[in-house]
């Protein structure tokens, strides 16, 4: 049996819709921003609920537009978490300003009840991240950021679709950042971003400072750059938003039977909890498990494809030399990093293929530390 | 970019990217069930074709001719006091990504023909200058011979921003493979056009062009081992599957647009400065630039007769408000300034027709007549 990590041929095998709107596109010539962009804006930030959204090149560009945007810049400092992917940090680092961790919580979330400890006369911002397409908790970090003046970026990259106390995840702060790389709940055919904000003066900025600082086509008034959604894609994005809702579901369903199959593995195996409140969009369906390499090449050995993401946390990185940071500084991180599976969990696995990865891991854990009462595998 | 009402339009897209449809269509389709859209075989082919056709060793897909520009400066590790010199009637982006890069950046006055000028560089160059950026304007191969001389003079790295002028060529060799790199655009607007955004870097350093590789893509060796902090840049494969059903075609259409510029040349010279070839040059007229008297005035002209001339760019950059800060005036560049008021962009695009441009020739001749 395979289990595979990649959907993206299944889910676009259906790609008709698509192709009759680049068919149009290719004849209307609106290659750069345009009605295509302008259209997809609109429906997402219904989706979301939100004012203002802004297509970017990539979700990386969108984190650099937001902390722009925001006033970050050199000499400041950004508090974020060393478990996201490298463009959280590669962002901060970007706008000349300092990263600065704390440490995450059992929910593999920024552990709200660090960051007091981490503010600094340099603090700016906080960059929270929806690690995985689960979240933060976002009312207490508001708290925190209004209390010492700060400014709040949401990582909203893996969120579409997510919801925290029935708000849209990625609505608290004051501009989140989002992704459509493939791998995303919200996906492209290549990479898209986009970041959303409910306040005008910082949406007129950022769709400025996307399109070279321009004011109009002879006239720019500050050094921008070029992060726009193509077209292209801006159309494959209008398409798959139809579906997030939907994929959100199975995703949801295909979570709670892996959840269920595995608590009974306790304490080899710790799922993570899943606090009333929150709908996580399991872009990354994870847990924490004991012997973990050795489980990980006896799932691929049996076809299932599972991942990690990622055994190094940032802080530990090469690139993060010059921060200061050693192993040891952000325990929950670096067990994480150790402990850490991603497994198929996404809208084409059905329950069989769930059952298969279950017993699998079951299995496993018979062999390797004297489970009994388990049965066997096919 | 609507081209109803024109008589004549700038540029006629809809025209070039219906001749293709079918093929771009296939190419997408391929893509689209390969399930394979980032950093995949179709851009990896393509840059090894963009490589050959600009004589280059190495050459990079990234997400924007902007993105070309400001990673290849970043990786020069430039400081805030170092200086790139480029040409103060480009793009803004030329300038701008030296900023963004951290740099600061300084102008040189052009030629007569719209170019970076070697014989005032030399002024501009201090201990801090650490890169000469000469931009190929409209097509046109700058003076690169006398401006690597210079640059070995003075040990300064060359950086060719040949946004506009993939396939020029100064005595036979081609832009792109003059100076240590070069960064060109694949803007819908450009000889080789993606559908929306696209950039490409040249270099004939094997290290910079592996450090560029990972810097493209979040400064990656490989999944999980991340070396410095970097962006994410990288030329989708949808985008590289069209580019290369282009490219194939480049050759032609460089010609078809060289056919129409050098017979407006003709037809044009009575009236106005037209944009001839100097020695050595083969320039590929992506944009066809004249210099005219009374120039607003025959602009509006034309546009009320249905042809549709363009400036490009009414500001030179060190004017504009971005700028401010590097102190410069307008009494800087006296070259660039002249131009500034004189230039003026004629349409032209390959499926252009000789009818099509009589009547643009034929209003101007009307126009200095009256």
């Amino acid at each position: 049996m395979k289990v595979p990590y990649n959907y993206l041929p299944m889910q676009f095998s259906q790609y008709e819709g698509i192709f009759d709107e680049w068919k149009e596109l290719i004849s209307s010539t609106e290659f750069t921003l345009g009605p295509y962009v302008e259209n997809f804006e609109k429906k997402f930030g219904e989706f979301i609920g939100c004012k203002h959204v802004i297509g970017t090149n990539t979700g990386t560009d969108a984190l650099i537009l937001a902390l722009k945007a925001v006033g970050v810049g050199p000499g400041d400092d950004v508090i974020s978490v060393p478990i996201t992917f490298y463009a959280t940090v590669g962002a901060i680092i970007a706008v000349g300003a300092r990263p600065v961790f704390v440490d995450i919580d059992d929910r593999y979330q920024m552990d709200e009840s660090l960051i007091a400890k981490a503010i600094t006369s340099k603090t700016k911002a906080i960059l929270p991240v929806h690690w995985g397409g689960a979240s933060p908790n976002m009312q207490a970090i508001m708290e925190i950021a209004q209390k010492h003046g700060l400014k709040v970026v949401e990582d909203a990259c893996m969120a579409p679709g997510g919801s925290v106390y029935n708000k849209h995840a990625g609505t608290l702060g004051n501009i989140s950042a989002w992704s459509m790389h493939p791998l995303k709940p919200l996906n492209v055919m290549g990479d898209g971003g986009m970041v959303s904000t409910d306040d005008d003066e910082l949406a007129d900025w950022m769709r400025m400072y996307r399109n070279h600082g321009m004011v109009d086509r002879d006239h720019n008034s500050i050094w921008g750059v070029n992060m726009r959604l193509q077209p292209l894609q801006a159309v494959v994005a209008e398409h798959i938003l139809k579906t997030v809702n939907e994929t959100v579901e199975i995703r949801n369903k295909n979570a709670q039977i892996l959840d269920n199959g595995l608590s009974s593995l306790f304490p080899a195996v710790k799922v993570p909890p899943r606090p009333k409140g929150y709908k996580e969009t399991y872009s990354l369906y994870m847990a924490r498990f004991e012997r973990r390499d050795e489980l990980k090449k006896y799932l691929i050995e049996n076809g299932i494809e599972a991942k990690i993401h990622y055994p190094v946390p940032l802080h530990l990185q090469k690139a993060a030399k010059d921060l200061g940071y050693k192993p040891g500084d952000f325990p929950m991180s670096e067990t994480y990093g150790q402990e850490i599976i991603t497994l198929p969990a996404h809208q084409f696995i059905d329950i069989d293929l769930l059952e298969y990865t279950i017993s699998a891991i079951k299995k496993f854990y018979t062999n390797c530390l004297g489970f009994v009462d388990i049965p066997k595998m096919n | 970019m609507t081209t109803k009402n024109w008589i004549v339009p700038y540029i006629e897209l809809g025209t070039e990217a219906e001749a293709f449809r079918k093929d771009y269509l296939k190419a997408f389709e391929q893509v689209l069930v390969s399930g394979h859209y980032i950093l995949g075989p179709e851009l990896s082919n393509f840059e090894k074709e963009f490589a050959d056709f600009c004589q280059s060793p190495n050459a990079l897909g990234v997400a924007t001719g902007t993105d070309a520009l400001y990673l290849a400066l970043k990786a020069l590790n430039l400081k805030e006091e170092n200086e790139v010199i480029t040409a103060p009637n480009s793009f803004i982006a030329s300038a701008s990504s030296i900023a963004l890069a951290g740099a600061k950046p300084a102008f040189v006055d052009i030629r007569e023909d719209g170019n970076m000028d070697p014989e005032r560089l030399e002024s501009a160059i201090n201990a801090h200058t650490k890169v000469i950026m000469p931009v190929h304007l409209t097509g046109r191969p700058a003076r690169m011979p006398e401006i690597l001389e210079i640059a070995n003079k003075y040990n300064l790295f060359v950086l060719e921003d040949a946004a506009q002028a993939i396939g020029a060529r100064l005595n036979d060799k081609r832009v792109g493979s003059w100076g240590d790199a070069a960064c060109f655009s694949l803007h819908p607007l450009k000889n080789l056009k993606a559908i929306g955004d696209g950039g490409m870097i040249t270099t004939k350093h094997v290290d910079l062009y592996n450090k560029l590789k990972i810097a493209r893509n979040h400064g990656l060796i490989n999944r999980e081992q991340c070396d410095f902090w970097s962006y994410n840049s990288r030329l989708d494969e949808l985008q590289a599957s069209l580019l290369r059903i282009q490219i194939r075609q480049l050759e032609a259409h460089t010609e078809a647009r060289r056919e129409l510029a050098l017979r407006y040349n003709q037809l044009l010279k009575p009236y106005v400065v037209t944009p001839d070839e100097g020695p050595g040059e083969y320039c590929v007229y992506q944009t066809y630039v004249i210099l005219a008297e009374k120039r607003d005035i025959l602009q509006q002209h034309l546009i009320d007769n249905g042809v549709q001339a363009l400036v490009h760019y009414a500001t030179p950059i060190h004017l504009q408000p971005a700028a401010k800060y590097l102190g410069y005036t307008t009494a800087d560049f006296p070259k660039t300034m002249k131009h500034v008021n004189h230039i003026m962009s004629l349409p032209i695009y390959p499926s252009m027709t000789h009818q099509q441009q009589d009547t643009v020739v034929e209003l101007i001749h009307d126009f200095y007549k009256n």
